[in-house]
C-alpha cells in the first residue's frame, strides 16, 4: 500500500487511492496476436459515436463480431507486438477501456495507441516474452507497483515501469483531469 | 524644351525612378510626356530588379557556382548567370565564403555533383528531431529519449475536431490558447454520409466561429494534409501536431509533424503545449534512378516491406540519397506520410533546392530550415537501391506484406480507388489519366477517382484528366478521404476485392472484413482498371 506522506492533503489521498486501486489487477486472459490495429480494434464506420459507453459495444469488433459480448469486465488483453497500430483514432482506447478491458499487455504498443491509452487511463504493460509464455484463458496477476507479472501456474514475469512524468498523469487520472490540474495550479 | 537624348533619360530613370520626378526634375514636364519620350526611346517603365546587386554578390562570393546559388534563390542555373552578367560579376571568387562550413551529406554518391549540400553553423551531434524539440522547448540540447514540452506551430484537426471539442469543454477553458495556430479541414466523412456526422461538423463550424478560428475548411476544400501544404499553414524547421496518423506528411516540406490523439488535442488547445518523447533517428539513403513506371509510392512500399510495420516505431525516420533528391515535394509526400505505415514518429526529407524551389513558387512565408549534424548518431541506417524496382503491390491484410507486381498478376480486382492523401494529388492523376486516355475501365469493375483537393480537382478539370476518366468510364467523387477509412463512398462487400492507391489494407478497412484491399500507385491502380486484374503497368 502507498501512504500519503504527512501532511499529505485531502487531494494527494484521494490520488493515492486510485494508485492503489490500480496497485494490482487480476483478470482473465484474452490473448491477440501481432499487428491488432485500430480498425480491427474500432471499425472506421463507427468514428461519428462519441459516448463512450456505445463505443464500447463495439470494440475489437473487427477481429471476432462477437468479442464485444465476450468480454467480462477486469479481462486483460495479451497481445504481440505493435498493438493498435494504424490510425490515431482514439476510440481504439477508449472502447476497450469501457468495454472492461483492465489492462493491456503486449510485446510493443504503437506510438499513438499507447499516448492514447495513457491519456483515457487504461493501464499497459510490455513485455517482451510474457505474451509468448500466457495462454487464452489464463488468469494473470498484475502488480504496477513492483512491475511484475505472475500467471496462475506461477510464472513471473518483469516488466519496466512508466516513466515518472506519464505516472503524473495516470496519478491525475488522465490528460484532462492533469491539465485542469496544471491549469489552476 | 530640348528633348533629352536615350543615354540621358536612362540616366534620369535611375536617380529619379518614376516618369513624374523624372518631369519635376526637368522643371515641371508633365507625366505623360516623359512616358511618351520614353516609348519612343524604347525604355521600358522602371521597376526595382528582382533581385539586388548585394544580394546575387553575396550569394556568388558565397558558391561560386551558378547552380547552387540559383538554388538558394529558387532559380536556374542559367537564371542566375544572367543575373551575375547584369551585374557584371564574371570573375570567380578566390575564397569562398562558407567554404569551411561547407560539407556534403556522408555516404551520398554523386551528392557534390548534384548540388545537395547543407550548410550549417555549428555542430553538436544532434538529429534533426533533437535539434526542433530543443528549439521548441526552449533549450539548448535535446537528449534521447527525453520527455519535453513543446509547443507547436500547427495543430491540425479534421471531423474528429468534434471530439476534441467535447474534451476541450471539459477542460472548462474558455478560450483556445491561439486561434492562428488552429487549422480545421473537414474531409474524412464530408459531406455528412449521417446525421452524427452532421451534428458534429455543425458543433464545429460553430465552434470555430465562437473562437475566432480563422483557418477552417469545410466540406469544399479537400484532405486536411494536402490543404495544409496548399494554403502553406506548414513550412520548413516548423513542428506540427495533427489528430490524423498521416500528419507526418508535413515531412516532405523539411518540417516534422506526428499525429496525436483527440484528448491530447483539446490539451494542446488549451495550453499550447504537449509532451514529447526526444525519439531516436533511423537514416534511410535511397539511391539509384527510380525505373519508368516505377514511383515514390513503390518504394516506400518496397521500404516498409523490407523494414516491416514495426521497423520505425517511435522513430524519427530521415531520407537521403540520390533518389530522394530527385523527387517532387508530391513524391516525398508519399514517402512522409506512408512512412507512418511502419510506425514512424516523424518523417522527413531535409531541405534542399527542390523544396526552395517549390516554396519560391507558393506563398510561403519565412522560415528557417533545419539539418541533422554531419555527426549526429542514428540509430540505425538503411541503403536501398531502387534503379531495378519493379511496381510493388501491399497485399491484405498488412501494409508490409508487400510483393512485386508480376507476382499478384491476374488477381481479379471489384473496385480501384484513386486518391487519398498518400496519392490524390495532380502527378497522381495525370499517371493515370495518361494510361486510361482512350481506354475504358474494365466493365466488371467499379473506378473511383478523387482528387485529393479543391484545387487539385480544378486544376485536373483543366488539363482535361477529369473529362479521360470520365469517358473510361471512372466514377468521379468529391475531393476528401472518401472510401480510404471505410466511411462512405464505395463500401466493400464480403468477399470483393479493391486495388487502392490509399494507405491502409487492414481487416474491414473499406467495408466488410471478408474483403480485401490491396495497395499500389496509380500507374497500377489505371492498369488493374482497364484489365480488371492486377496489372504492372511496365510491360
Amino acid at each position: 500500500m502507498l501512504r500519503p506522506a504527512s501532511g499529505g492533503t485531502r487531494n494527494d489521498i484521494a490520488v493515492l487511492a486510485r494508485l492503489n486501486a490500480m496497485e494490482q489487477i487480476t483478470g482473465r486472459v484474452r490473448k491477440l496476436g501481432d499487428n491488432i490495429d485500430t480498425d480491427v480494434i474500432y471499425p472506421g464506420k463507427y468514428l461519428p459515436i462519441i459516448d463512450a459507453p456505445e463505443m464500447a459495444l463495439h470494440a475489437l469488433e473487427g477481429y471476432d463480431p462477437e468479442f464485444p459480448k465476450k468480454i467480462q469486465k477486469g479481462d486483460i488483453i495479451v497481445a504481440g507486438a505493435n498493438f493498435g497500430c494504424g490510425s490515431s483514432r482514439e476510440q481504439a482506447a477508449t472502447c476497450l477501456k469501457y468495454a472492461g478491458i483492465a489492462c493491456i499487455v503486449a510485446k510493443s504498443f504503437s506510438r499513438i495507441f499507447f499516448r492514447n491509452a495513457i491519456n483515457q487511463g487504461l493501464a499497459l504493460v510490455q513485455s517482451r516474452e510474457a505474451p509468448d509464455k500466457i495462454e487464452q484463458g489464463q488468469t494473470v496477476t498484475i502488480n504496477f507497483a513492483s512491475g511484475e507479472i505472475t500467471t496462475s501456474k506461477s510464472e513471473k514475469f518483469a516488466f519496466p515501469p512508466l516513466p515518472e512524468f506519464l505516472m503524473g498523469i495516470l496519478k491525475d487520472g488522465g490528460l484532462i483531469p492533469h491539465v485542469k490540474r496544471s491549469l489552476k495550479g | 524644351m530640348k528633348i533629352p537624348r536615350k543615354e540621358e533619360l536612362i540616366r534620369l530613370q535611375v536617380e529619379y525612378k518614376t516618369d513624374k520626378r523624372i518631369g519635376e526634375a526637368l522643371g515641371g514636364i508633365p507625366e505623360y510626356l516623359v512616358a511618351y519620350w520614353r516609348r519612343k526611346k524604347n525604355i521600358g517603365r522602371y521597376s526595382l530588379p528582382k533581385y539586388s546587386k548585394e544580394r546575387i554578390k553575396d550569394l556568388w562570393e558565397t558558391y561560386g557556382n551558378d547552380e547552387k546559388a540559383g538554388a538558394e534563390l529558387g532559380i536556374s542555373k542559367s537564371g542566375f548567370y544572367k543575373w551575375r552578367k547584369i551585374y557584371n560579376l564574371m570573375e570567380k571568387p578566390r575564397m569562398l565564403k562558407h567554404q569551411q562550413l561547407e560539407f556534403t551529406l556522408a555516404g551520398q554518391p554523386g551528392a557534390s555533383k548534384s548540388g545537395r549540400t547543407l550548410v550549417e553553423q555549428g555542430a553538436g551531434r544532434q538529429t534533426m528531431a533533437q535539434k526542433l524539440l530543443a528549439r521548441k522547448a526552449g533549450k539548448l540540447e535535446a537528449q534521447l529519449g527525453e520527455i519535453v514540452n513543446v509547443e507547436p506551430d500547427l495543430a491540425m484537426s479534421h471531423d474528429n475536431a468534434g471530439l476534441v471539442i467535447k474534451q476541450f469543454r471539459q477542460i472548462g477553458q474558455e478560450k483556445v490558447w491561439n486561434p492562428h495556430g488552429i487549422v480545421i479541414p473537414l474531409d474524412h466523412r464530408a459531406p455528412a454520409e449521417s446525421e452524427k456526422t452532421a451534428t458534429a461538423h455543425k458543433s464545429i463550424r460553430e465552434f470555430v466561429k465562437e473562437q475566432k478560428i480563422k483557418n477552417f475548411y469545410d466540406i469544399r476544400e479537400g484532405i486536411c494534409h494536402q490543404v495544409v501544404i496548399e494554403k502553406a499553414h506548414i513550412m520548413p524547421g516548423e513542428l506540427a501536431v495533427g489528430t490524423d496518423s498521416h500528419t507526418t506528411s508535413y515531412g516532405c516540406l523539411g518540417a516534422l509533424s506526428t499525429g496525436i490523439g483527440a484528448t491530447e488535442m483539446a490539451a494542446v488547445w488549451a495550453t499550447g503545449k504537449i509532451w514529447l518523447k526526444v525519439p531516436e533517428s533511423l537514416r534511410i539513403v535511397i539511391h539509384g534512378r527510380m525505373p519508368k513506371g516505377v514511383y515514390a509510392k513503390d518504394v516506400i512500399l518496397y521500404i516498409i516491406g523490407q523494414l516491416t510495420v514495426e521497423g520505425a516505431s517511435y522513430k524519427s525516420v530521415e531520407y537521403y540519397g540520390e533518389a530522394v533528391g530527385k523527387m517532387s515535394i508530391s513524391e516525398r509526400f508519399t514517402l512522409c506520410n506512408l512512412s507512418m505505415e511502419m510506425g514512424a514518429k516523424f518523417a522527413v526529407v531535409p531541405f534542399d533546392k527542390i523544396t526552395k524551389r517549390y516554396l519560391s513558387s507558393t506563398a510561403g512565408r519565412q522560415h528557417e530550415p533545419l539539418f541533422s549534424d554531419r555527426d549526429a548518431v542514428f540509430e540505425r541506417e538503411f541503403e536501398f537501391d531502387v534503379s531495378r524496382l519493379e511496381p510493388q503491390v501491399a497485399c491484405p491484410h498488412n501494409v508490409d506484406n508487400v510483393k512485386p507486381v508480376s507476382e499478384m498478376k491476374g488477381t481479379r480486382i471489384d473496385q480501384v480507388v484513386l486518391g487519398s492523401c498518400t496519392n490524390g494529388r495532380l502527378d497522381d492523376l495525370e499517371v493515370a489519366a495518361r494510361a486510361l486516355k482512350g481506354k475504358k475501365v474494365h466493365p466488371d469493375v467499379r473506378m473511383l477517382v478523387l482528387p485529393a483537393t479543391r484545387t487539385v480537382y480544378g486544376q485536373a478539370m483543366r488539363k482535361g484528366f477529369l473529362k479521360t476518366f470520365l469517358e473510361a468510364g471512372a466514377v468521379i467523387l468529391n475531393p476528401g478521404c472518401g472510401p480510404c477509412l471505410g466511411a462512405h463512398e464505395g463500401i466493400m462487400a464480403a468477399g470483393e476485392r479493391c486495388l487502392a492507391t490509399t494507405n491502409r489494407n487492414f481487416k474491414g478497412r473499406m467495408g466488410s472484413t471478408e474483403s480485401e484491399v490491396y495497395l499500389a500507385s496509380p500507374a497500377v491502380a489505371a492498369a488493374t482498371a482497364i484489365k480488371g486484374e492486377i496489372a504492372d503497368p511496365t510491360r
